[in-house]
């Protein structure tokens, strides 16, 4: 609605513009909350529902602590308030802290891996020598399909030593190896063969959307396809790499599923393995749910904290490069005035 | 650069990230918070219907042992659900359900874990349901386990000695006598390895402290004590740490094997031959007869002797064991003990379980061990009277022992630093970091902790 509503009969009169250019912000001035507050209201209801209220409800837990009598044989049980009691004790827990560093070994480990085999297979559907790509594409989206809990069982079932026929082949080879033993790389394989067809389609559809004329453009530049791989098209999807590599490390930090499982097979990947299975444990091995809390409020926290840090670091990059030619011009402008 | 609608959005994204995660452990914490706390009216069945309880376990032959109560039964019916072994996950699943207040009427519990139950306060007191008439029937050392502060918080269903299950061809082929002692077990481990370099003598579980507890148990040792109103833990004592070396000795000579309990690797390797014993407890005969003895082949091949012993003097701990323990919130807690005294110390109950073919529980009541050795077929242990050989390991069973009310952290602690052995961890400072985290955890639920 503007103020330029047509008055029926032909030409519009100033007046009637202006009338009704009055009329229509006297309607956005008397009622501001009118329809935002209708549209927004079902988001906000469920918002306060299964966000706040649950957030909330952890933030309280993780301030009390369950504290017994006697030898604590049906005795009273309260709940005492400690503060950030429970908060030093995850921090002080080298349980914890171990979590956070498999964490951080894993993002390193996975996600240029996963990140460079998706875009690799992308550019290559993508490039005009790609056969059979609708079969490709679906095949190797496949993994993603499965059930992360599935996927896990399965792997764990090919990492067996003495089930495995992978393992066995391996080690009748001559090959001694130890999945159990080194769980990082076991966990990095689930997850690289569980996303990298995902995150290929949505950088084959980024890539799709890339203009014709930029790539014939290109070629007519005599670029070879390597070259405008890396030059033209990484760059024009820079947005999509961005965004799934945000997904991916705050994916990364709720790791929990895959460890889990292979927790029942391989003694080393221990119960607080991952800092979302630190708070499992704590909360139904030990029943310590004010602990529980606290560090699922920190892991909350460290979330929002790289996320912030990681949309900065790549924002910023992407204003320096659309700036450069400016700051050229002004370096340029200050070496001739001296 | 730096207009509030971007720091409107930076602070929306903060938001989102935080609630994505925190949701998680909230939902888990806060689902079912409401339970059916109104079905409990019609309690006591004096109206004349049957009262209805739930009953939530996963020992082997408990589905046999429902169905026949519930034949015999017209006024307490038992709705039965198999939750998984206690260690796998049970436990966690029974203190979600009562922290939630929709846990089942009665459960099953194992020995070392009553203490950390009670404590939270997840299992109602059933002295005054308990005649001492019922009490007097079970063995002395069970009863030690399920009276805590002087109440009684739970009826034993077995008492569990351990036992040695071996394989006699392997023994045979590599000339190896049944060991008596430590000693000879450990000579006949390398023999066992000589004869054939893929065959390990047995399994030590990572996963699964209560093996290496009832060891210690064996060995003389004493965990947890209480002086008046504090907790004193001892697990650095000299039978401990003379345990723990012996096990650490063992893994370093690569002399046993490492696996997890129960594991499909561990299956595998006593299907294939390559271990040829199981370090078990009297309820193992029954899990070891249903993992293996589907295979005719292998029947026969097994046979049970008395766990060795430090001096070659028959001694025993006891490897788990299970009881019936009421949940807090339940108002049939009559009909849920009329149940479980049924299931303990009738011989209808004890025979409904060992006939199921799958459990071999010694039973925590002595006058039924008759009953339980008749139900059993002995054709996999290639008709060895194999409860006379738990007959004898539960009169050995050390008295005295107890376990404390932080089993949960005790556990989880060992289970962890028992699975970095080999990485920096051995088996007495798996010992000694789990007794830290025992002491740690006293601490934090406001108990007392003497010396």
């Amino acid at each position: 609605m503007s103020g330029t509503t047509p008055v029926p009969g032909g030409g519009t009169s100033a007046a009637a513009r202006g009338g009704s250019a009055a009329a229509a912000g006297a309607r956005r001035r008397r009622a501001p909350f009118g329809a935002p507050a209708v549209l927004l209201a079902p988001f906000l209801v469920l918002f306060t529902a299964c966000t706040l209220i649950p957030i909330g409800y952890a933030v309280y837990l993780s301030l009390f602590s369950e504290r017994r009598s006697g030898l604590g044989f049906g005795g009273t049980t309260t709940q005492v308030f400690t503060g950030i009691g429970n908060y030093t004790r995850a921090l002080g827990d080298a349980a914890f802290r171990d979590g956070f560093w498999n964490t951080a070994q894993y993002c390193l480990l996975y996600i240029p891996l996963m990140l460079g085999l998706s875009l690799a297979v992308a550019l290559l559907l993508d490039s005009a020598l790609a056969r059979a790509k609708r079969f490709f594409q679906l095949a190797l989206f496949l993994p993603h399909a499965v059930p992360g809990i599935i996927a896990a069982l399965v792997w764990t079932y090919l990492y067996t030593p003495g089930i495995s026929p992978v393992v066995d082949a391996l080690n009748s080879a001559g090959a001694q190896v130890d999945v159990f033993g080194h769980p990082l790389p076991a966990i990095v394989n689930i997850a690289v063969w569980e996303w990298t067809g995902y995150n290929m389609v949505i950088f084959y559809a980024a890539l799709q959307a890339i203009p014709r004329e930029v790539l014939e453009a290109a070629v007519v530049d005599g670029a070879g396809p390597l070259r405008t791989a890396f030059s033209v098209k990484i760059p024009l999807i820079r947005a999509s790499v961005v965004m799934v590599g945000l997904f991916t490390v705050i994916g990364s930090l709720q790791l929990f599923t895959e460890p889990m499982i292979l927790h029942d097979v391989a003694p080393g990947v221990v119960s607080t393995w991952t800092p979302n299975m630190y708070s499992y444990a704590a909360a139904f091995e030990r029943n310590d749910y004010g602990l529980a809390a606290a560090s699922s409020v920190l892991l909350a926290l460290a979330a929002a904290a790289l996320s912030v840090v990681v949309t900065r670091f790549t924002r910023d990059r992407g204003e320096k490069r659309t700036s450069k030619p400016a700051r050229q011009r002004a370096e340029k402008r200050t070496e001739t005035a001296r | 650069m730096s207009s509030p609608a971007l720091h409107r959005r930076r602070a929306l994204r903060l938001a989102a990230a935080a609630t994505a995660t925190v949701l998680g452990v909230t939902l888990l914490a806060a689902c079912g918070s409401d339970g059916d706390k109104s079905a409990s009216a019609s309690d006591a069945g004096s109206d004349g219907k049957p009262v209805s309880i739930t009953f939530w376990g996963w020992a082997k032959g408990t589905k046999d042992v429902v169905q026949a109560f519930n034949a015999s039964h017209p006024n307490i019916q038992v709705t039965f659900e198999e939750i998984p072994s206690g260690n796998a996950g049970g436990y966690a699943k029974i203190s979600n359900a009562v922290k939630a207040g929709n846990a089942p009427d009665i459960f099953n519990v194992e020995y070392p874990q009553l203490p950390d139950f009670v404590s939270q306060g997840a299992v109602q007191d059933i002295s005054k349901l308990v005649s001492a008439d019922l009490k007097g029937k079970y063995l002395p050392q069970s009863m030690e386990l399920t009276t805590l502060g002087g109440s009684t918080w739970a009826l034993p269903l077995d008492a569990s000695p351990q036992a040695l299950y071996y394989r006699k061809d392997l023994f045979e082929k590599a000339g190896v006598a049944v060991p008596k002692t430590w000693d000879e077990f450990k000579g006949a481990a390398a023999k066992l390895k000589a004869a054939d370099a893929n065959t390990r003598i047995a399994t030590f579980f990572p996963d699964d402290p209560s093996t290496f507890e009832a060891m210690v148990w064996q060995a003389g040792a004493k965990w947890f004590g209480t002086s008046g109103d504090s907790w004193k833990v001892d697990m650095a004592g000299a039978e401990t740490k003379k345990v723990a070396d012996y096990w650490q000795g063992l893994i370093t000579d690569d002399l046993i094997r490492v696996q997890p309990s129960f594991s499909q690797q561990w299956t595998a390797s006593l299907q294939k031959g390559e271990t040829a014993a199981y370090l078990g407890a009297a309820w193992g005969g029954g899990v070891l007869k249903s993992t293996l003895g589907t295979d005719p082949s292998e029947n026969g091949k097994w046979a049970v002797a008395p766990m060795p012993s430090w001096d070659g003097q028959p001694a025993s701990g006891m490897l788990g064991g299970t009881t019936f323990a009421v949940s807090k919130d339940s108002k049939k807690a009559k009909a849920a003990v009329e149940f479980a005294t049924w299931a303990t110390t009738t011989p209808e109950g004890i025979q409904a379980r060992i006939a199921s073919g799958s459990s071999s529980a010694y039973p925590a009541d002595p006058e039924l061990v008759p009953v339980a050795k008749a139900a059993f077929k002995t054709e996999f242990y290639g008709g060895q009277d194999i409860y006379a050989v738990y007959q004898d390991a539960a009169k050995a069973i050390k008295p005295n022992w107890a376990w404390g009310p932080t089993m949960g952290a005790t556990n989880s602690s060992m289970k962890d630093a028992f699975g970095k052995i080999g990485q920096g961890t051995t088996v007495p400072s798996a010992v000694d970091t789990a007794q830290q985290a025992t002491l740690a955890e006293l601490k934090n639920r406001g108990l007392k902790v003497a010396g």
